[in-house]
């Protein structure tokens, strides 16, 4: 199969353009986490989120007796999981003297822990829920059981993301940055740092069909790690993400439908990483290139 | 013994041989190296399969402890360079080898018994069906053999290196000062991490191992503040995880990875909101008493000065923003409690003695 002909196959075209939305989405939203040295949430909230995913899928099929595993259903769930995940975690942190890092790694615990107990209880309980062998796709990611209805709740989920972020720009930049500032220009910091998170959180469910829970935090923190260092404007760096995370994962989606159904996210996560090296290796000013080309120069001064 | 009964002792050594593992990791603040390293050994191990074609060969444990260290290695370097922050660097570099790791098992793989679940769930179930014969000891689970010398290997390091480590941990600057060598004793430990996750690795796969090295740590570190109570709790905590998980996993029949898993976050969080100095009640608790202790000294410094009750309550009500019922409540339970009275003398409102020794104590008391 060439290239033409497979652009032009509709299950490869949905794939690939609904990839391309995805990777843009946590590509920009990884830019925030990254910055705020949070980066570690991403690994977190998406495994968190699969305990969503299993729940919502549950109580769907109690509830109206099919099993139902559109984007439509399971993404609120793992959205509030992921929330969840993060605000249990805040409220450790605020109220203990536990660490950070080890209050995330609890989450883990509880979340994934959970998630996985209740997962391979439906997948072994009986009658057989029609619909729940796909789920452990979300654990390495599948891109090729997107469909057009999820094609169109991603669609606008990331414009809605996207759209939000843009009307809080400032904002959003101001509390990423300095708190203090934040806090002494009036801004209400709690509720806005909510908002952000909610949004990483978005940014990161968004992605887990593609990239898998377990590899999403590469996807979220691999482009804006790698934009990081060819600019010093949060603007610039978003776009520049936004941009990376698209065409990684467009070309991940087609690589993952062409080869004998490899999962997707070992791939994406494998592209992204790629990027990234060339990043640190090449970029001017930061880069390993130039830093050796200035020691050079001073030796020689 | 019964394989029901060999699984049990192999899950509590491993969940012992973590939590112990896992309690100096929590409290140097490493907690996330160990998520990292249950990832990035998968690679080191699958080659070494490739390679020799089986899974009992000593090497795959080798090669995938290797595997571990690079991932620290790496990491560390990366961060190194300032380009990137440790954190977002542990990230990109286990989440990259453990890509690698799972493309290799698809790719080449495909019907072996290192399907992607059992990457994530270990194989804990088998565990007792694969023995073999050992001195002494008999026909015995050859996993119950690597993870009960796994525990004595990093039993022995805590016991010899006890009090290095404690300075290690808790004043790493003082550590290089008095002279031995942190750096190099942090690698010897930090190869003793990646041994354990390896030799879990097989039981426990890579959701238990990171729950049963965070999560009853985390639990044991709100509990106590001495080092070796902590200690001992952390594994304690652990072995208990892993009893009450083995009977849910039983009940469900599932397997038992996700229920020890669970478990050990459910006593958490237990921990979290219930235990008495250190949880988010005892918290809550604190704040309020101190929120009204504060009020009630503010309360009586609006109502010095007041001819009568009445004008106090206005005062009282008017600066500190409350209903008029609530600024009865505290004043009469300020005069009550004999904080304040009105005075014979100069007929206004004034402090008693326990009043300002009471104020004084509230303003002083360190939040």
């Amino acid at each position: 199969m060439n290239v033409s002909e497979l652009l032009s196959d509709h299950t490869v075209r949905v794939v690939v353009l609904g990839s391309a939305m995805i990777g843009a989405v946590s590509g920009a939203m990884g830019c925030f986490a990254y910055l705020r040295r949070q980066s570690l949430i991403g690994d977190v909230v998406s495994h968190s989120a699969l305990l969503g995913i299993v729940m919502a899928f549950w109580i769907v099929y109690l509830l109206t007796g099919q099993g139902n595993r559109s984007l439509v259903v399971l993404m609120p769930g793992a959205f509030l999981a992921g929330l969840a995940s993060l605000l249990l975690t805040r409220s450790v942190v605020r109220s203990t003297r536990l660490k950070e890092d080890a209050s995330l790694g609890v989450m883990l615990a509880i979340f994934f822990g959970s998630g996985m107990m209740l997962l391979r209880y439906l997948q072994r309980g009986s009658p057989p829920i029609p619909g729940r062998s796909g789920l452990d796709q979300y654990l390495f990611g599948m891109a090729a059981a997107m469909t057009r209805a999820d094609l169109w709740m991603i669609g606008v989920v990331g414009a809605g993301v996207l759209t939000v972020m843009s009307l809080a720009w400032s904002r959003l930049k101001i509390i990423t940055f300095d708190q203090d500032y934040a806090a002494g220009l009036g801004l209400r910091v709690d509720l806005l740092e909510v908002v952000l998170l909610a949004l990483i959180v978005m940014g990161i469910v968004i992605g887990l069909q593609i990239a898998g829970v377990v590899l999403m935090i590469s996807l979220l923190v691999a482009p804006a790690a790698s934009a990081r260092q060819w600019t010093y404007s949060l603007g610039r760096m978003v776009c520049l993400a936004a941009t990376i995370g698209g065409v990684s994962a467009g070309l991940g989606g087609v690589i993952s439908s062409i080869g004998r159904s490899l999962p997707t996210g070992p791939i994406i996560v494998l592209l992204v990483t790629l990027v990234f090296v060339v990043s640190v290796v090449c970029a001017p000013r930061r880069g390993f290139i130039s830093r050796w080309q200035r020691g050079r120069q001073i030796h020689v001064d | 013994m019964s394989i029901e009964t060999w699984t049990l002792l192999i899950a509590i050594v491993t969940a012992i041989a973590c939590g112990l593992c896992g309690s100096l990791l929590v409290v140097g603040r490493q907690a996330m190296v160990s998520e990292g390293l249950s990832h990035a050994v998968l690679p080191g191990l699958v080659v070494a399969f490739l390679f020799f074609r089986s899974f009992d060969s000593p090497w795959l444990i080798a090669s995938a402890a290797l595997s571990g260290l690079i991932m620290v290695w790496v990491t560390r370097a990366l961060s190194d360079t300032r380009l990137v922050d440790s954190d977002a660097g542990l990230g990109l570099v286990f989440a990259a080898m453990f890509s690698t790791g799972i493309l290799l098992v698809s790719l080449n793989l495909k019907n072996a018994h290192f399907h992607a679940d059992c990457i994530i769930d270990g194989n804990l179930a088998l565990a007792p069906l694969n023995r073999a014969d050992f001195p002494v000891l008999g026909r015995v689970p050859r996993s119950m053999i690597t993870m009960t010398a796994t525990f004595l290997v990093i039993a022995t390091f805590v016991l010899l290196a006890y009090k290095e480590l404690k300075i290690m941990i808790f004043d790493p600057t003082h550590a290089a000062r008095v002279g031995f060598r942190p750096v190099l004793l942090g690698y010897v430990w930090i190869t003793i991490v990646s041994l354990t996750t390896v030799t879990a690795f097989d039981v426990a796969g890579s959701v238990l191992i990171v729950a049963l090295m965070i999560a009853p740590p985390a639990s044991a570190y709100l509990l106590t503040r001495r080092f070796s109570v902590y200690l001992v709790l952390s594994m304690a905590i652990a072995a208990v995880s892993a009893v009450l998980g083995f009977y849910l996993a039983k009940r469900l029949d599932v397997s038992p990875t996700g229920p020890v898993a669970a478990v050990a976050g459910g006593l958490f969080l237990l921990v979290f909101v219930f235990n008495p100095t250190n949880s988010l009640l005892a918290t809550r608790l604190v704040r309020h008493r101190r929120r009204k202790e504060l009020i009630r000294c503010l309360c009586c410094e609006l109502m010095i000065g007041c001819a009568d009750e009445l004008e106090a309550l206005t005062a009282v009500s008017d600066r500190l923003r409350i209903g008029p019922r609530i600024a009865q409540d505290l004043v009469r339970e300020l005069q009550s409690r004999d904080w304040i009275q009105l005075s014979e003398k100069s007929g206004r409102f004034e402090m008693t003695v326990a009043g300002q020794e009471a104020v004084a104590q509230a303003v002083n008391c360190p939040a």
